[in-house]
């Protein structure tokens, strides 16, 4: 009796945990899946289906043509790709200069630019854009790539956190040893240091990338030229301008979440080891 | 060359830059914020007057639109409150290795990577008055006296915002929760079964303390992403009907950068950087460990 008390009991909990995560997965991809449903249907049909039946035609792709061509896509990915690269270059550069001289050197202002990182740290993004816009313009930065790379890469100061909780873990005897065989600290660095962050680098860049496709705050302020447009802020503009064509709303809106959704599958072994660390060391 | 030159010239060479951008593009902009508030400023003249505590007195006594904003706020704050447990138990419930758990954290976690204007563009047709999903399934279910405009209803449409905040964010704590849990060492459990204690013991007892470190971050995770919600509202309904839905952060910036007013916007971040870290100074005070 006391077995199958047991067994009913795991039964049980067995049920609200699958219960619970059916749920939870149809809250999920619903949404999403409602907005493929209307990308592949026609105006008319939309009006006189239900959102939640399959299109007719699966193979309707007239909307992703659309989309594509009015909603300017491809300069919108071009962009974006542009971006992430350039901000993650500057970022993993300086991030990891920053956080070998801090972790490894003893100076007298020291103690003034830790205090001055960690004072960085506490002021939000964008409540300082009103008066960085000034900057941008007085620095002839407006309406270029230029002006949100260096934002991104500025204002990061949470990396360098990571990357010298990173760096406390590696021995100073590896930098010791390679001193008594006559490298400079710059060739310490380039060889020992850099390499030896490379795993951290590679997490902290991948959540670095999710952040910059998700901002549309700077983008959007900076770079109002539609040449320089990105992803998020083309699928806006394209928006704005047909907002009343819902099918090929959907198609844009999937145009905009598939790479997104292809970058999530491929790294998210990253995303989470990011999250994890940054969550249980930071 | 000797040592200690060559230690001075990496020091020196290595922080140049980044201390340079970080002085340029954070420090700088948030002292001139301070400067500004006490400013008229228009964002293009050339001159500036200073007028003191005039953009701070006006924001505080004669400015209904920014308390609004900033009570919108407030409803981001509390919903989002409320829902931390529930994102406890479910990484609780994730953190047992069933059959399938990895792909929950899969799901759990995609809302927040997935670009956030298409999320925002997602939900303005889910919400749609006309035909759209929302609307159909409650006719579906016979529910047709519910159907409302939910983005154009004064009175729902914040809450309508929040349900997508919450469909983006939760997953993001979820995560962290997990990495909490996963840190506190299983003995800790082992030895809290042969003393008897049940499942909700264990989680007041050996869970919650074992993972204060990730509580304070969610906390303060919560506090500056309710006061700083600005993406949402801004692609779905652009603050309306109105100013309805506006948030405190969309205000201030369509304030400089829509009325040209920079001198009051420029108060209003200021107010918003204050309360943010008043806030989680006071949170983390609250919730601070008090048994030693």
């Amino acid at each position: 009796m006391e077995l199958s008390a047991k067994k009913r009991g795991a039964l049980a909990s067995g049920a609200t945990y699958y219960g619970n995560f059916i749920l939870m997965t149809a809250i999920v991809f619903i949404p999403i899946l409602l907005v493929v449903f209307g990308s592949f249907k026609t105006e008319q049909e939309l009006g006189a289906t239900s959102p939640f039946s399959l299109p007719a035609n699966w193979f309707n792709l007239d909307n992703y043509i659309n989309a594509y061509h009015d909603g300017g896509m491809l300069v919108g990915l071009k962009n974006t790709v542009l971006l992430v690269a350039g901000s993650l270059l500057g970022n993993v550069l300086l991030g990891t200069m920053t956080a070998y001289i801090l972790n490894r050197f003893d100076f007298k202002l020291k103690k003034a630019v830790i205090a001055l990182f960690l004072l960085a740290m506490i002021i939000p993004a964008y409540t300082t854009e009103i008066a960085r816009f000034q900057l941008i313009h007085a620095l002839h930065l407006y309406n270029s790539l230029g002006a949100p790379t260096m934002i991104y890469i500025g204002t990061d100061i949470m990396q360098i956190y990571i990357y010298i909780q990173f760096l406390e873990k590696i021995s100073t005897q590896l930098d010791e040893s390679a001193m008594l065989d006559g490298a400079t600290y710059f060739r310490i660095f380039r060889s020992i240091i850099f390499p030896l962050l490379l795993p951290a680098t590679a997490t902290l860049g991948i959540l670095k990338s999710v952040t910059i496709m998700n901002d549309i705050y700077v983008q959007n302020l900076y770079m109002p030229n539609k040449h320089l447009a990105t992803l998020p802020t083309s699928l806006m503009s394209f928006v704005s301008e047909r907002s009343s064509n819902l099918p090929e709303l959907c198609a844009g809106i999937m145009l905009v979440l598939l790479p997104s959704i292809i970058f999530y599958i491929v790294f998210q072994r990253y995303i989470f080891k990011g999250l994890m660390d940054g969550a249980v060391k930071g | 060359m000797n040592n200690k030159l060559q230690q001075r010239i990496i020091i020196f060479s290595f922080l140049l830059i980044p201390v340079t951008l970080m002085l340029l593009f954070l420090i700088y902009p948030t002292i001139q914020l301070f400067h500004y508030s006490f400013t008229d400023w228009n964002g293009y003249s050339k001159s500036m007057t200073n007028i003191g505590f005039d953009n701070y007195k006006k924001l505080f006594l004669d400015f209904p639109d920014a308390w609004q904003a900033i009570r919108n706020n407030g409803i981001y704050f509390l919903i989002h409150t409320l829902a931390i447990p529930l994102e406890l138990m479910t990484a609780v419930l994730l953190n047992r290795t069933l059959r399938g758990s990895s792909f929950f954290r899969f799901t759990v976690l995609m809302p927040y990577i997935i670009n956030g204007v298409a999320v925002g563009y997602m939900f303005s047709y889910f919400y749609n008055p006309i035909n759209g999903p929302l609307n159909g399934l409650l006719h579906g279910l016979g529910l047709d006296f519910m159907i409302k405009g939910w983005l154009s209803d004064l009175h729902i449409v914040n809450y309508s915002l929040v349900a997508v905040s919450l469909w983006r964010f939760c997953g993001v704590h979820v995560i962290l929760f997990l990495a909490g849990l996963q840190s506190v060492p299983a003995d800790l459990y082992e030895a809290a079964q042969l003393d008897g204690a049940g499942f909700w013991k264990q989680l007041r007892y050996v869970t919650i303390p074992g993972i204060r470190r990730v509580i304070e971050i969610i906390l303060f995770l919560n506090v500056s992403g309710a006061l700083l919600q600005y993406d949402i509202p801004y692609v779905m309904t652009g603050g309306g009907p109105g100013t309805a839905s506006s948030t405190f952060g969309l205000f201030s910036l369509q304030t400089a950068f829509t009325f040209n007013n920079y001198g009051l916007a420029s108060a209003m971040a200021v107010s918003l950087l204050l309360l943010i870290v008043v806030f989680s100074g006071l949170q983390n005070w609250i919730i601070k460990d008090r048994s030693e």
